[in-house]
């Protein structure tokens, strides 16, 4: 078991990075069509959903949950200018489904922007919106977000669940890095990002069990500490987390002391911009990690105690 | 640079005798799998060596075939295991090869009337990680037989899941002997997970890293005991 203040630690360290580099989150509306405005949203998406899980576990410090409060206004505010970018971005491409998963979080924290519902709403009934081609493990994600908007997803969950690698529970050796991504991803769709652990199968909790271990020893030899952390979210949603001591160490140690997590290896050169573009999501992902295996030891000491 | 001129040398002759075991295993010439006693000089003593880094696998045929022992090969085999008794500060894995080859010799050798020595212990695994546990197995991979009891075998016995992880981390960082020597322990395990898929995964550990006649050669030796070969 991890010193839990070696765990915490990351995430306030996590969370003071993020609100330095607030302006980061940025959209670019005069963007190449060949590109597409809709392509910054994604940062902006994942901020607010790791956001609200620091909210609902409810063990981050007075700091970290203000620090959190202020981000989300922020990019509540300025980046998405009161929710008028998701409606621009929305108009721009009506049937992407980029605007609704940005918007869900922020939907679910208190903030609103009508004319986005009724576009979710409408592009529900649409067998476009059903017939879009994802990956399954995003196929998954767009049908759980339809259920947390208060809708029946099409197609529903379990359906989606089949076609994604996890639920096959394959070969443990042949894991890359692009399907241990697919792992991950699916996990944090089947829990509502660590929200509900009782939403995992028990056969792929078992499978995860047994495991994540090895992948999480291979990923902290090659200092991958995006998908490392991303791994460590999974150990926070098990049944019964390990909360691997030498990975959390490792990944603590490469923490920057201004609190940013390098994507791989080492922290990248280049001017701010490129910069925040290549570990914001490492550093949001370690402040994510941090939360859950923060709860999850608290938990169990409760439980000891 | 005598050194190293003389390691590849060896490792050579090591290929060499794997690469004999392997044909053997797969039905083909047998008589090779040891070269003969009684090669003297240089070339002998490097015959002797190779047979002592193999262990116990240079008469594998013998042991999971049933093939009757060619009397030169067993004389050489005992030579090995009577030239190389391990230093009393030997480390724990030389120490249980040593051990397995006495226990093969006096299986296909009558006249090998020495008592056994005395089992070596596990201690220094007892702690061990699921990491260091694999490692160490795969070393000792040739003590991987069937129906053949010894305090290593009921170790691993007790940590199939741990050598699992450990086959899986070994394919994942390339380590293709190490994956095949895991995965032959693997192959005698109960209560391995099945989702490890083990099956395929020898075999991909073989088209992968087969070109190593090590590596070939403890694929061959797990597939013959899944087959049901009996020591």
């Amino acid at each position: 078991m991890t010193d839990t203040r070696i765990v915490h630690t990351v995430g306030v360290g996590a969370m003071e990075w993020l609100w330095a580099h607030r302006d980061g989150f940025r959209l670019e509306p005069d963007a190449d069509p060949e590109v597409g405005f809709l392509e910054r949203f994604k940062p902006v998406g994942e901020l607010a959903l790791v956001c609200k899980v620091l909210f609902r576990e409810g063990v981050a410090g007075s700091r970290q949950a203000d620090l959190a409060r202020r981000l989300l206004d922020h990019v509540w505010r300025e980046t998405l200018d009161g929710g008028t970018m998701l409606v621009r971005g929305q108009r721009t491409e009506p049937a992407s489904p980029i605007p609704f998963e940005v918007y869900l979080p922020f939907r679910e924290l208190g903030y609103s922007q009508p004319e986005v519902e009724r576009a979710v709403v409408l592009n529900h009934r649409l067998d476009s919106w059903r017939a879009f081609e994802a990956t399954p493990t995003r196929r998954l994600g767009l049908s759980a977000f339809q259920r947390r908007f208060g809708l029946t997803p099409r197609p529903a969950e379990d359906e989606a669940l089949r076609a994604t690698w996890l639920a096959h529970t394959p070969e443990p050796w042949t894991v890359e890095g692009h399907i241990a991504y697919d792992i991950t991803h699916c996990v944090f769709h089947l829990t509502d990002w660590g929200e509900n652990p009782a939403g995992l199968p028990a056969d792929i909790a078992d499978y995860l069990a047994t495991w994540l271990p090895a992948w999480i020893d291979d990923w902290l030899d090659l200092e991958r500490w995006d998908l490392l952390g991303e791994l460590l979210v999974v150990d926070a949603c098990l049944p019964r987390p390990t909360l691997d001591e030498p990975a959390w160490r490792a990944f603590a140690a490469a923490q920057q002391p201004d609190g940013a997590m390098p994507a791989i290896r080492v922290m990248p050169e280049g001017d701010e911009e490129a910069v925040f573009d290549i570990v914001y999501h490492s550093t949001l992902v370690a402040a994510f990690a941090s939360v859950l295996a923060t709860s999850r030891a608290l938990t169990e000491l409760a439980r000891a105690s | 640079m005598e050194q190293s001129g003389t390691s590849t040398l060896l490792q050579g002759a090591v290929q060499d005798i794997a690469s004999g075991v392997v044909s053997a295993l797969r039905g083909g010439d047998h008589a090779r799998a040891v070269p003969p006693a009684g090669t003297d000089g240089e070339a002998g003593e490097l015959a002797l060596a190779a047979v002592r880094v193999l262990g116990s696998d240079a008469l594998l045929p013998d042991l999971l075939l049933r093939t009757p022992t060619d009397p030169a090969q067993v004389a050489l085999f005992r030579k090995a295991v009577e030239a190389y008794p391990p230093r009393a500060d030997a480390a724990p894995t030389v120490r249980w090869s040593h051990w397995g080859m006495a226990r093969t010799l006096r299986r296909v050798d009558p006249s090998y009337t020495a008592g056994p020595p005395d089992e070596p212990g596990t201690g220094w695994l007892d702690d061990a990680t699921w990491q260091f546990l694999t490692h160490q197995l795969a070393v000792l991979a040739p003590l991987a037989l069937p129906g053949e009891d010894c305090a290593l075998g009921r170790l691993a016995g007790r940590r199939p899941v741990d050598v699992a992880r450990g086959f899986v981390r070994a394919v994942r960082r390339r380590d293709w002997r190490q994956a095949a020597g895991a995965g032959r322990w693997l192959t005698l395990l109960s209560g391995v997970p099945d989702t490890v898929g083990l099956e395929a995964g020898l075999d991909f550990v073989e088209l992968m890293g087969g070109q190593d006649p090590l590596v070939a050669l403890h694929v061959q030796a797990a597939r013959r005991m899944r087959a049901g070969a009996l020591v």
